[in-house]
């Protein structure tokens, strides 16, 4: 791997834990894993971290990336090349739209008694979704770009 | 998994009769990390301690690689690494006289190891071991417990008393460990974000007893804490009987109930046991549930 490649995958690949969250880290891995590869920030084909590499990096057991690695790839969101690595699959498994569109409603209601709390009106919250949606968009084709 | 280290229904007590472990049974697998848990003076030490074959269970059995400590002393010790919190660094006044010390006492010896843990922890052989930090003592005790190769290393609170960096530090080093070299751990530790980060498994100790035996993972999934207001169900044995309940304990003016299943299925539950919804249910941190589980019972106010 040249230096290039490797400040790349610092950048697409930021992992934040919290060992004393209510999530379990390998879920908390996971699910960040997942939210790149949402973003864009983490684009198909692009290869992630061994376990090695990320479990010294975020000071955690091997055994808990490789967890995280094993049940990402049960679902369909990365897969082992042997001898080569770990990679985002070129073809992103399909959600279940029913169940994606229940999951996307609880978030919503979240969202809104959020904003409800701080008085923050309905207007401005649609203003923030579409900030946040071309932000997205931006960072996502920057790291297009740059691949 | 070949197991490295098996307790086998052990039990002892001090003298006087005071009973430390009763009836202790588990084992870890060959490359497992095993964080012991548990309150001061829930035997513990005693465990590692009958591990290294420096006490004798008074029933049962321990087999480490297989021997017993009874029989294969040596032979066992040879494979072990071993660093305590209050591990007192005997042998030598300078960092180079201690670890030629304790390398006498091994057949093989890791130089390479040695060097890089030297360089890492920014020690000179030459530097004294009264003048250390405590967490630099640690480290060197770390040292002296992994260079031979060690292929189990009991640690008992190996890091108490360190602060957060020198105890991040000595994680950092423990994790390399786990990846070059597969060893096998057990180690005991009040930290617990320092047990999620390290461990795989977690063996809670409670009166002597193996109260929880749970993969690291599968705890926040599987084990949930509800509360109910104590004014709903005057009487905690109705959840003391609920399926899988694990701990029921008075905190002021609600029952906290430590129970498997996940938060959803733990509230449909109880709320049939009382006939009320009131209850709020929720899968809890680490720290959180060893307060669940072992933490006294809080009846009234101040």
């Amino acid at each position: 791997m040249d230096s290039d490649m490797q400040i790349y995958i610092t950048i697409s690949m930021q992992i934040f834990i919290n060992p004393g969250a209510e999530l379990s880290i390998y879920r908390q891995i996971m699910r960040q894993i997942v939210e790149s590869i949402a973003s864009g920030q983490l684009p198909r084909g692009e290869k992630l971290p061994s376990h090695r590499e990320l479990s010294e990096r975020l000071v955690i057991a091997p055994l808990t990336v490789k967890k995280a690695y094993d049940e990402l790839e049960a679902l369909g969101y990365i897969e082992t090349q042997r001898g080569r690595g770990t990679f985002v699959c070129q073809s992103l498994p399909k959600v279940d739209r029913s169940e994606h569109l229940d999951k996307i409603e609880r978030a919503a209601r979240q969202l809104l008694s959020l904003a409800y709390l701080g008085d923050i009106h309905f207007s401005d919250l649609m203003k923030i979704l579409k900030d946040q949606d071309s932000e997205m968009m931006q960072e996502a084709s920057r790291v297009k770009e740059k691949a | 998994m070949k197991p490295v280290l098996e307790f086998l229904n052990i039990s002892r007590s001090y003298k006087r009769g005071v009973v430390v472990l009763k009836d202790v049974s588990f084992s870890v697998g060959q490359g497992e990390v095993v964080a012991l848990l548990g309150r001061n003076g829930t035997g513990k030490t005693t465990l590692i301690n009958i591990a290294l074959g420096l006490v004798k269970p008074e029933r049962g059995e321990v087999r480490v690689f297989g021997m017993s400590p009874k029989t294969n002393a040596a032979a066992i010790r040879e494979r072990i690494g071993y660093a305590s919190e209050d591990g007192a660094l005997r042998g030598g006044e300078t960092v180079g006289e201690l670890i030629a010390f304790h390398r006498k006492f091994f057949r093989r010896w890791n130089d390479a190891l040695e060097n890089e843990l030297l360089n890492r922890f920014g020690l000179s052989r030459r530097d004294r071991i009264r003048r250390l930090s405590n967490g630099q003592q640690r480290q060197v005790g770390l040292l002296c417990a992994v260079s031979h190769y060690a292929d189990l290393l009991l640690l008992d609170e190996p890091a108490a008393g360190l602060d957060p960096a020198a105890r991040r530090e000595f994680l950092e080093t423990s994790i390399q460990l786990l990846n070059r070299e597969g060893t096998t751990i057990l180690f005991s530790s009040h930290h617990m974000t320092d047990v999620e980060r390290l461990g795989g498994r977690i063996v809670l100790l409670d009166q002597g007893t193996v109260r929880l035996d749970r993969d690291l993972d599968r705890v926040r999934g599987e084990v949930c804490v509800a509360i109910v207001p104590r004014a709903l169900a005057p009487n905690g044995d109705v959840f003391q009987h609920a399926a899988g309940c694990l701990r029921v304990r008075a905190a002021q003016q609600d029952w906290h109930v430590v129970i498997e299943g996940a938060p959803d299925d733990v509230r449909a539950r109880l709320a049939g046991l009382i006939r009320n919804e009131r209850i709020h249910c929720a899968a809890v941190p680490l720290e959180e549930l060893f307060v669940e589980l072992v933490g006294s019972e809080r009846q009234e106010d101040l």
